[in-house]
């Protein structure tokens, strides 16, 4: 992206998305006694700092949130507010900010599935490492998570934190020459995305299955990105102002993350959970090819994500597509708000789950109080969940490198946010035993 | 034709590591610079691009990267950086996660690297925080700038050769 701005505001503490993650292992007696996943995480500072804030000022911050997934804190966060003030911004709006998410779903999930994620299935430790004997897969996935940020910039201007979204909808609408372009270049893509879910179903995955409760969004006809209830596996179905009655934040001693859990549960959120609870939302192509590559959904393997999530890269191409095809210049690319007292509720579908947003808003449009639930706080507890059973299933008494690595492994297939920290996971074993 | 060159100042907003970001904002208000046609030099300001790095710049001839760097070396030491010495294992690592180092290793081995392509570093103060550079790293900037500025000059107005573009 081509930064012009100056941003005055100083968070050093956003520096430790960089930062180390640490697993703790408790062994007594060939047994996990105690584990403890300890992840810090930069969103709670942004709750504090958009108090007394404009609500104009509150899209622009929340893209500062995370630099891989700034279109998910825009989308929850102009859905919250535009609710509490009753605005409707139409459906060119609509179909634009579903295009805009498709972009960051691809950007997103194709840096995931190369970067982190299919490196460990394949036996190297980086993509560099990987790219030397897997070029081809390497480029197809770079031109996947390039073809995602061109539709950020498309309608955000830069593809990192980007700046179009506003309240009401974008500030400035593409030109159609710029859409048939760039729609000409996602109806090339898609052959590779296709090929991209076969080539993840053909990795040699482990085979574990768990059981957990999944949680998405879950809309009347499309598959979830924008808007939707609140469903699980396990019968919940509320609507994003009931969120704060069925899940709830609690600080962890050993962390300064939050650890969100759903009627007292650990649960989980991400492209799984999506597709486990919305393959009837598939579009008839991508049903057809989720059931040719040999794995059933709903699957309770954790190691089906990475193909979930080349499946939604297929999703959003062709979600992208559909909707460009249809594009029309607007004679406006917003609608104007009038702001009004109140709470307002927002919640979609970040690439890696459910991201929650919630405004308490003055009468002059000033945020009183803000509260960001994302995904990762989401998952914490089933990653931590996970590893238990994961790393009970490989025997503890494997060297501290095995444990490490499986660990990793467990972690990084969640995708948390702070993906990066998570490659330098600091493995602690603490051996006791009976005197 | 002549040579396009591509600039890219790459940071974050914290203390020495926005150097990169500093160099590339003085060198768009380079006179000397701004006196080309538009577009023979393209100055960008990327904030930790990973292994997207080469993606900003694929239609240039010449790309010069800008990045604050951590070797252990005094704070203020200016380095660069050629395509060969990437290839050094010793390479000082750079300030981010999939650092400019990490990239441009992963474009070598997709065979995406340009032969012209420089590294330009400033080894940086880890101890400075806050929005202002440190001492060390503020006493080079002008002479840093200003080797770069001739360089990519060299380069603008060199006539196309044979050689690949980045891809």
């Amino acid at each position: 992206m081509t930064e012009k701005r100056q941003i005055p505001i100083q968070v050093p503490v956003l520096a430790r998305v960089e930062g180390e993650g640490t697993l703790e292992l408790h062994v007594r007696d060939g047994a996990i006694e105690d584990l403890r996943l300890r992840i810090f995480e930069p969103p709670r500072m942004f709750e504090k700092l958009l108090e007394g804030r404009d609500y104009t000022e509150v899209a622009d911050m929340v893209a500062r949130i995370c630099g891989i997934c700034p279109v998910a804190y825009q989308m929850s966060a102009v859905q919250a507010i535009e609710s509490l003030f009753g605005a409707e911004p139409g459906p060119w709006v609509r179909d634009m900010r579903r295009v805009f998410y498709c972009g960051e779903w691809i950007q997103s999930h194709s840096l995931h599935i190369h970067m982190l994620a299919a490196p460990d299935f394949l036996g190297y430790t980086s993509i560099t490492e990987m790219a030397r004997e897997h070029a081809d897969e390497v480029r197809r996935g770079l031109r996947l998570q390039a073809l995602g940020n061109e539709i950020i910039r498309l309608l955000g201007a830069r593809s990192v934190h980007p700046v179009g979204a506003r309240i009401g909808g974008f500030h400035h609408a593409p030109a159609r020459a710029q859409v048939d372009a760039l729609r000409e270049k996602l109806q090339a893509a898609l052959p590779e995305a296709e090929a991209l879910v076969r080539w993840t179903a053909a990795l040699n995955l482990p085979t574990e299955e768990q059981e957990f409760t999944a949680v998405s969004l879950r809309h009347p006809r499309e598959y979830p990105m924008n808007e939707g209830r609140m469903v699980s596996n396990r019968g919940l179905d509320i609507s994003a102002d009931r969120f704060e009655s069925r899940f709830v934040e609690h600080q962890e001693a050993h962390s300064t993350a939050l650890h969100c859990l759903h009627d007292g549960k650990p649960y989980l959120v991400g492209p799984l959970a999506r597709l486990n609870l919305n393959l009837d939302r598939l579009p008839a192509p991508v049903r057809n090819l989720a059931d040719s590559v040999g794995i059933k959904f709903p699957s309770r393997n954790m190691y089906h994500s990475i193909v979930a999530r080349a499946i939604e890269i297929v999703v959003a191409i062709r979600e992208a597509i559909r909707l460009l095809e249809a594009y029309a210049e607007p004679s406006a690319p917003h609608v104007s708000v009038t702001p009004r007292a109140g709470t307002g509720y927002g919640c979609t579908e970040a690439p890696r789950g459910l991201l929650w947003h919630r405004y308490d808003i003055d009468a002059a449009g000033a945020v009183i109080k803000a509260r960001i639930v994302p995904p990762t706080s989401q998952n914490q507890a089933r990653i931590e969940e996970d590893l238990r059973t994961s790393l009970r299933s490989l025997g503890v008494r494997q060297g501290e490198a095995a444990l490490r690595r499986r660990g990793e492994m467990v972690i990084r297939n969640y995708d948390p946010c702070i993906s990066c920290a998570t490659h330098f996971l600091d493995l602690r074993v603490h051996e006791l035993t009976h005197a | 034709m002549l040579d396009r060159v591509h600039i890219v100042g790459v940071g974050s907003p914290f203390g020495d590591d926005r150097l990169g970001w500093v160099a590339a904002e003085t060198l768009q208000r380079s006179s000397a610079v701004n006196a080309l046609e538009p577009g023979r030099i393209v100055i960008s300001i990327l904030d930790r691009p990973g292994a997207m790095l080469l993606a900003h710049c694929r239609d240039a001839d010449h790309v010069i990267v800008m990045d604050a760097v951590r070797s252990g070396a005094v704070p203020g030491t200016r380095h660069r950086l050629s395509v060969s010495d990437l290839a050094d294992s010793r390479l000082p690592a750079t300030s981010h996660g999939f650092g400019v180092a990490a990239a441009l290793e992963l474009a070598r081995v997709l065979g995406n690297l340009p032969d012209r392509l420089l590294l330009y570093g400033i080894e940086m103060d880890a101890s400075c925080s806050g929005c202002a550079l440190s001492d060390a790293v503020a006493g080079v900037m002008p002479v840093f700038v200003r080797e770069i500025e001739k360089e990519a000059l060299a380069f603008a107005n060199s006539v196309q050769s044979s050689r690949s573009k980045v891809s």
